[in-house]
């Protein structure tokens, strides 16, 4: 057989395995490392701080955990969050990435290396970062070999589409959550093709941790469940299958009931439902195929297919009664918004508000995936091409993880390990083929071993085809059965393959550049401390949300109840340790609402309701002077939707727009817009500033009245230093029983019009003429 | 099964065919009629054992059927029967007739349609039978063509439709499309309502989070060139005899992800203002 | 710790030895045209006596000031310098309010006049007739000018003693607004009414002719009221400063005297003052205040309260009170449930209650507010918390049931592994035979 590149022939069979082995430990390790290190620019930019919202209250529940121990961590009821009803925090929490934190905590201190709680937490997402490489690579070695793993590993590990979630200090859920995701997936292929029951085990006790680590667990609970199904309507019903399927389900189901928060939901719920009527279904086939191996009447298979069909109209007509008479809950409002997208704005405006529930643009897409996003369809074909059991686990993945991470931002997680498994097995595979050093004969034999081809339809094909490039995509497509002898292919000429291997290699060198540059410039900022340039470009840091946060805790008592909209919560509990009304753990819309509607409403109407919530301390994020566009006036809307989904009599959102229908802060701003809270805690002597000047928002570009805004029920405690917050302290009921307005008009000196006592007479003929 | 199909059509209603016997046979042809008739020789009778008789039956009745419907006005001037061999045997005598089914079509002899012609017209098995053939045949003799179309074949249709479906490459397509549409921002554009283009003409939005329906279009189909590259240059061109044309094939879509590759850096470039990259372009 | 308990005792009788009698305080600043003094000597000797420490100021005087700081200067201001318009810069309507929410209580007088003071008094839901109309009546026949009233004590009052003689009263009324916060003392005559000494029978005439409408008359009208402030402060306003005079206690059978000692024992908290002394729950069976309560867990909540004796200058246990409530609140009260006093120990209150059936973070709240008593608020906050992992009981007896199928596929698998290891055994062994 010609060879276009010398090889080296006197190499034994067992020292090329061996050195590729190492190879492919030293390009693990190596993968590793680079995943680590380029999640550390955060930390190398900043400091070990914890990132944006989330992550604090998962830092503050870890915290507790390593003080406490777990069963006081699992009893936690923390009364500061949701005041003033609390919350039972062991319940409602996936505790998976605090014991896993907790776990490495007592276990460094049990080797004598004592670590701070704060720095693990920090370090947990670089560190399981690399498993998720190494899950990856042993995913889609069982998809295709080796080096398709490699390179797969290769892509997760600094694909900005995952480190836009696993940087230092984003100590989330989805942390730790991929490498289960990933690792459970591989379980599943492994016990599937083997027939394990062993892996099938393991898989459920993945299965089980990821139930414990992240709401997205109902990812898998589908994923294999389709995956099952598909392969029996494809007919490629095994004993493999029904092994793996049947061990994966029962025991990952009894685990996955253990995790408090999740509970009884495995048997109750809708989108747990896919998982079980599939186990039932395999039975039934598992049955059919036992009778049918024993009986041979052809009526009474007629009979038993009657039956099964009636047992499984009578199985959907008691799900459907079930979910009707309310025993099964219906699909909740997140899973629900996935399949009617405008379900969310009209019904659960909470849900739709959330920036991560946003749709997304190809642009995030090209961002986050680069040229994987463009091999990906072509890895996908490969797929279809051999189509073993485990392709269609990935085909299916794609179509589905494409959907979801097209309807909503934060799902782009779950597309990327598809992503990069699709792109490395069409990457290696035209690796494969241009690196192989054998050439085909020439073309006389070639079209011999064309002709020899022996099958019936084939060869009138392939006759056909000589010469035809769309006709070897037909041969090459059509899978060669056994005892065909192969077509050989192969690449002529060294040129060819160097030109593939230049511009593969170009490809993957612009991806590591724009890799590094997305995780640098996009995925590496806390959200907690802003950056920016000085003239002189060097690095001004904007943290003044740290010193809100510390003013409240040092300047307030511990029991000072903070009001701000619920994006603040974790970070007002986690920071300055107060309680706060509403966090980001957005599970009571009333009580959202309650805060929505006081921030929209005018001062008397807020203020019984913060007085009844015992409120001390309301706190704004106003981005107007510094142009941080990420402000309360931004969100303003969607807390007036909020309240208007509760109170629509009371709070109308068209009455924040000017009678044109636009959006303004300036003197043009509707009565409601001037008369809101929110609107007067931000611009509360915001004109002052100005010295006399015109008072502009920088975010919205408009100008201010040079008459601000007045405050009767809220005195003005601390802003800061680039009045991106602001603190206000709630009044006190007046000594004196007046309404705070007068009062703070007496305060000021405004005389006040004399009054007259009531007429009884006019009152008593009043009451007549009613 | 097309006539197992077809025969859901019969019990025929009373009007569609008359059943005739040699008396009823000779007033319908006879010679001073002002009408035409369209009569169909047969033996059901499953003694007779004659199977053309049985599969043509149902074609027959479908095509009267269609001639049922017409308006009452052209209906009473044309008029299909039948004559089965055990209710006529005289006429089949009469008429010298050894086999059948045969089809006989009676011009009008007087009146208005009268086309001078009176002696009826055999139809020609040829065209087998099929109830298509035969309704064109006929409409000849009917004042307005008969109204007959051909039932919807399920069963073929059902095959092919099974063909497709279990045609890997049928779901290799929706598959790879929906992907394609999917990742290049179709859900945006559905739920945000954007426009297909921008009012003043642009076809790209400006903005990274923000993107025109057109933008959908143009984003799958580089992604799917680009796919459709690699797949050539892995699954197709090794399979490529010729070295020459193989070459040749290589450098060419070596040359469009290039190419499309850069066209692409430049669109991302054109959404996101500070990205640092370029390719060729 | 005892040697400091008893000393601080030993300074508590001590203090009430030597002085007397308020519970907040015994400085007392007279704000007062000095040429006047000698006008009411009677009141201030009455002071005096009781151990107040009386200081004197000119309304324009600059010295001395009433609040250094912002920390009230005097326990007591007393402002009888009524018809005064200008006073000096650190008494405005303002500084006032500011003395009150410091917790110094007031004593003042109206006039007829425009003043300062009375633009205070709308401040306190006093709604004032228009200035130059004092009260005046013809009933009864007496001596004295029209405007100089005689006034019956009520029988029922809340702050004066009982069986006094009547009040004698010159100066203008004032109509009540709703406030609930005021505490009327002592109310005009029903045959009374306010109008211009010089042509009162005019404004009769007039108010008659419109039908009575616009006539500031009648026992609505009121003379003396008494406003116990939110911070605890007590203010009393009264319509004229002759009501404290000499001349008119020294009157035959006037019940002046005793008047202004029960006006101005209420205003300086020496009388009506309740304070709760301390508050603590438990669980019934515990001793201790826990942290967190479990939903549904049966508490015991005792409050400690006691009043001012004014004669012995201590505060004693108080069982007086019928009408106390406990209040357990989240957002709304949940339990709502009287407090009532234990017999046979003296100043405490106690309740127990059933936790309801629901977390959160709860507050017992005691929010007492009678008029003419000193308010009680109490707001102790303690969460409820559902029960801990181990805090449900370990088997049920209606999951029989399920136990039962546990058990039984238990062993159902045990018996079906054992049966088909051995079936095999003997058949691999019955091959073995065949062999």
């Amino acid at each position: 057989m010609p060879q276009a590149i010398p090889l080296p022939s006197d190499l034994s069979p067992a020292t090329v395995a061996n050195t590729a082995s190492l190879l492919r430990i030293i390009a693990l390790s190596l993968i590793s490392g680079a995943a680590i290190a380029s999640r550390l620019f955060a930390v190398i930019n900043f400091e070990s701080i914890i990132h944006e919202f989330d992550p604090w209250f998962n830092y503050r529940a870890t915290r507790v955990l390593a003080s406490k121990g777990f069963y006081e961590f699992w009893n936690w009821f923390d009364p500061t969050a949701w005041y003033p009803l609390g919350r039972v925090v062991g319940g409602t929490v996936y505790p998976g990435l605090m014991a896993t934190s907790g776990v490495i905590y007592y276990g460094l201190r049990a080797l004598n290396l004592p670590v701070d709680i704060r720095n693990i937490c920090v370090l947990l997402a670089p560190g399981f970062s690399a498993l998720t490489a190494w899950a990856t690579y042993m995913f889609t070695k069982e998809m295709k070999d080796e080096s398709a793993g490699l390179l797969a590993a290769a892509f997760i590990g600094i694909v900005p589409g995952y480190i836009s979630r696993s940087v230092a200090g984003s100590y989330d859920n989805e942390a730790i959550a991929i490498f289960l995701l990933m690792f459970t997936f591989f379980c599943w292929i492994k016990a599937l093709k083997l027939g394990s029951a062993l892996f099938g085990t393991v898989a459920a006790v993945f299965y089980f941790y990821m139930v414990a680590a992240w709401g997205g667990y109902v990812f898998i609970t589908n994923m294999i469940p389709l995956h099952a199904l598909v392969l029996i309507l494809m007919g490629r019903f095994t004993s493999r299958l029904y092994v793996a399927y049947s061990s994966w389900y029962v025991i990952g189901t009894l685990a996955s009931m253990q995790v408090p928060f999740v509970g009884f939901q495995p048997v109750s719920t809708s989108e747990h439902m896919a998982a079980l009527g599939v186990f039932g279904l395999l039975q039934i086939v598992a049955f059919t195929q036992l009778v049918r191996s024993h009986v041979s009447s052809k009526q009474f298979q007629d009979i038993l297919f009657v039956a099964l069909v009636s047992a499984g109209v009578l199985g959907v007509a008691a799900f459907v009664g079930l979910t009707y008479k309310g025993t099964i809950a219906p699909w909740t409002g997140r899973f629900y918004s996935l399949w009617d997208t405008g379900y969310a704005k009209k019904y659960i405006p909470i849900i739709a508000s959330v920036s991560e529930h946003q749709p997304t643009a190809w642009p995030s897409f090209f961002m986050d995936l680069q040229f994987l996003i463009f091999l990906f369809p072509a890895g996908v074909i490969m797929c279809f091409h051999q189509l073993r059991d485990e392709h269609v686990f990935v085909i299916i993945y794609a179509v589905m993880a494409s959907y979801f991470a097209g309807v909503m931002v934060r799902l782009m997680l779950t597309l990327t390990p598809v992503v990069c498994v699709a792109a490395a097995v069409a990457f290696s595979s035209l690796l494969d083929t241009y690196l192989d050093a054998h050439e085909p004969e020439p073309e006389a034999s070639a079209t011999d071993s064309a002709a020899s081809v022996d099958t019936g339809k084939k060869p009138k094909k392939e006759k056909a085809a000589t010469g035809s490039a769309l006709a070897d995509l037909v041969a090459a497509a059509t899978p060669t059965k056994k005892g065909d002898a192969p077509k050989f292919k192969g690449v002529y000429g060294t040129d060819t393959r160097f030109m593939i291997v230049m511009n593969a290699i170009a490809m993957l060198s612009f991806f590591v550049f724009h890799c590094t540059w997305a995780t640098a410039n996009a995925y590496s900022s806390p959200s907690v401390v802003l950056a920016s340039q000085n003239q002189d470009g060097s690095q001004h840091i904007i943290d003044d949300f740290r010193e809100a946060y510390y003013w409240l805790r040092q300047n307030t008592p511990e029991t000072a109840v903070v009001m701000s909209w619920w994006d603040y919560g974790y970070q007002i509990a986690g920071m300055a340790d107060r309680p706060t009304l509403v966090d980001n753990n957005t599970w009571n819309n009333t009580h959202i609402a309650t805060v929505g509607k006081a921030m929209s409403s005018s001062e008397e109407v807020a203020y019984p309701i913060l007085r009844k919530h015992d409120v001390d301390y309301v706190l704004v994020i106003f981005g107007g002077l510094l142009g941080y566009s990420g402000d309360d006036i931004n969100k303003f809307l969607w807390m007036v939707r909020i309240a208007q989904g509760v109170w629509p009599e009371e709070i109308q959102e068209p009455n924040y727009f000017t009678p044109q229908g636009e959006y303004r802060v300036d003197s043009m701003a509707s009565n409601a817009m001037k008369n809101s809270l929110m609107y007067k805690m931000s611009y509360y002597r915001f004109s002052e500033l100005f010295g006399g000047g015109q008072a502009v928002d920088r975010v919205r570009n408009q100008q201010l009245p040079k008459e601000g805004p007045t405050l009767d029920v809220l005195d003005e405690a601390y802003t800061t230093e680039n009045w991106i917050v602001r603190i206000y302290q709630v009044r006190k009921e007046d000594l004196l029983g007046r309404d705070l307005k007068s009062a703070n008009a007496f305060a000021k000196g405004k005389k006040r019009k004399r009054s007259k006592p009531a007429s009884r007479r006019r009152a008593l003929s009043a009451a007549a003429s009613t | 099964m097309l006539h197992a199909k077809s025969s859901l059509h019969s019990p025929l209603p009373a009007a569609a065919t008359i059943k005739l016997d040699t008396a009823s046979f000779e007033l319908l042809t006879s010679p001073t009629r002002d009408w035409s008739a369209s009569i169909q020789l047969t033996a059901l009778d499953p003694r007779r054992r004659c199977n053309p008789c049985k599969e043509f039956s149902p074609s027959w009745n479908a095509v009267a059927k269609a001639w049922s419907k017409t308006s009452k006005q052209h209906r009473d001037t044309h008029f299909f029967a039948t004559l089965d061999f055990d209710d006529g045997q005289a006429v089949f005598q009469q008429l010298g007739l050894a086999s059948a089914p045969v089809v006989y079509a009676y011009p009008a002899a007087e009146g208005s349609r009268s086309t001078g012609k009176t002696a009826p017209s055999t139809y020609d098995f040829s065209h087998g039978f099929e109830a298509g053939p035969l309704a064109q045949h006929l409409s000849r003799h009917t004042p307005i063509p008969i109204p007959y179309t051909a039932p919807f074949d399920w069963a073929r249709w059902t095959t092919t439709a099974a063909g497709v479906l279990a045609n890997r490459w049928t779901w290799a397509v929706v598959s790879i499309l929906t992907s394609l549409v999917m990742t290049s921002g179709y859900m945006f554009t559905r739920i945000r309502n954007s426009p297909f283009m921008g009012g003043d003409g642009s076809w790209i939005a400006g903005g990274f989070q923000n993107q025109y329906g057109q933008e959908v279009q143009v984003i799958s189909l580089v992604y799917g060139t680009l796919g459709f590259a690699f797949i050539m240059l892995t699954l197709v061109i090794p399979y490529q005899s010729s070295s020459q044309r193989q070459r040749f094939q290589v450098y060419l879509w070596t040359a469009v992800i290039a190419m499309v590759y850069s066209i692409l850096v430049v669109l991302f470039k054109a959404k996101n203002r500070g990205y640092p990259f370029r390719l060729l372009l | 710790m005892l040697s400091l308990h008893t000393f601080l005792l030993f300074f508590l009788s001590l203090s009430g030895l030597l002085h007397a009698k308020s519970s907040s305080g015994d400085s007392v600043l007279v704000v007062l045209e000095p040429a006047r003094q000698a006008d009411f000597s009677i009141f201030f000797d009455g002071l005096k006596e009781q151990g107040y420490e009386l200081t004197f100021r000119g309304p324009k005087d600059e010295k001395p000031i009433v609040a250094e700081h912002d920390v009230p200067a005097f326990s007591h201001i007393i402002i009888l310098a009524s018809e005064s318009k200008n006073f000096a810069k650190d008494i405005t309507p303002q500084s006032l309010v500011e003395l009150m929410s410091g917790g110094t209580n007031l004593l003042m007088a109206l006039s007829e006049k425009q003043t300062p003071l009375s633009s205070l008094a709308s401040e306190f839901s006093l709604i004032l007739p228009p200035p130059g109309t004092p009260l005046v009546s013809f009933f009864p026949e007496r001596k004295d000018p029209l405007s100089m009233i005689p006034i019956d004590a009520p029988v029922d009052s809340l702050i004066l003693s009982p069986k006094m003689n009547p009040v004698w009263f010159s100066g203008v009324p004032h109509a009540l607004g709703s406030n609930p916060l005021l505490v009327p003392i002592l109310h005009a005559p029903s045959d009374s009414f306010a109008a211009d000494t010089d042509s009162n029978a005019d404004a009769l005439v007039d108010a008659a002719e419109k039908g009575g409408e616009g006539l500031w008359a009648g026992s609505q009208l009121s003379v003396a009221t008494g406003f116990q402030a939110l911070g605890g402060a007590r203010a009393t306003w009264l319509g004229g400063v002759d009501m404290l005079s000499d001349k008119f206690a020294k009157k035959s059978k006037a019940g002046n005297k005793q008047f202004a000692r029960d006006v101005a024992a209420w205003t300086f908290q020496e009388s009506r003052v309740l304070r709760i002394d301390s508050t603590t729950h438990h669980l019934v069976n515990g001793t201790t205040p826990l942290e967190q309560y479990t939903i549904n867990d049966q508490i015991v909540y005792t409050a400690q309260i006691s009043h001012y004796n004014a004669k012995t200058s201590k505060w004693e246990p108080y069982s007086g009170i019928t009408d106390m409530q406990l209040e357990f609140t989240m957002l709304d009260p949940h339990v709502r449930t009287a407090l009532l006093p234990v017999a046979g120990s003296p100043g405490t209150y106690s309740v127990t209650f059933r936790a309801p059936d629901r977390h959160g973070v709860f507050k017992f709240v005691i929010n007492h507010k009678r008029k003419g008593w000193t308010h009680l608020f109490s707001s102790t906050t303690v969460p409820v918390v559902p029960p801990r992992h181990d805090g449900y009981p370990r088997f049920l007896s209606a999951a029989w049931p399920y136990y039962a199928g546990a058990i039984s596929t238990s062993v159902g698998f045990f018996v079906f592994s054992a049966a088909w290891l051995a079936g095999e055994s003997r058949e691999s062994k019955k091959a073995k035979k065949t062999q």
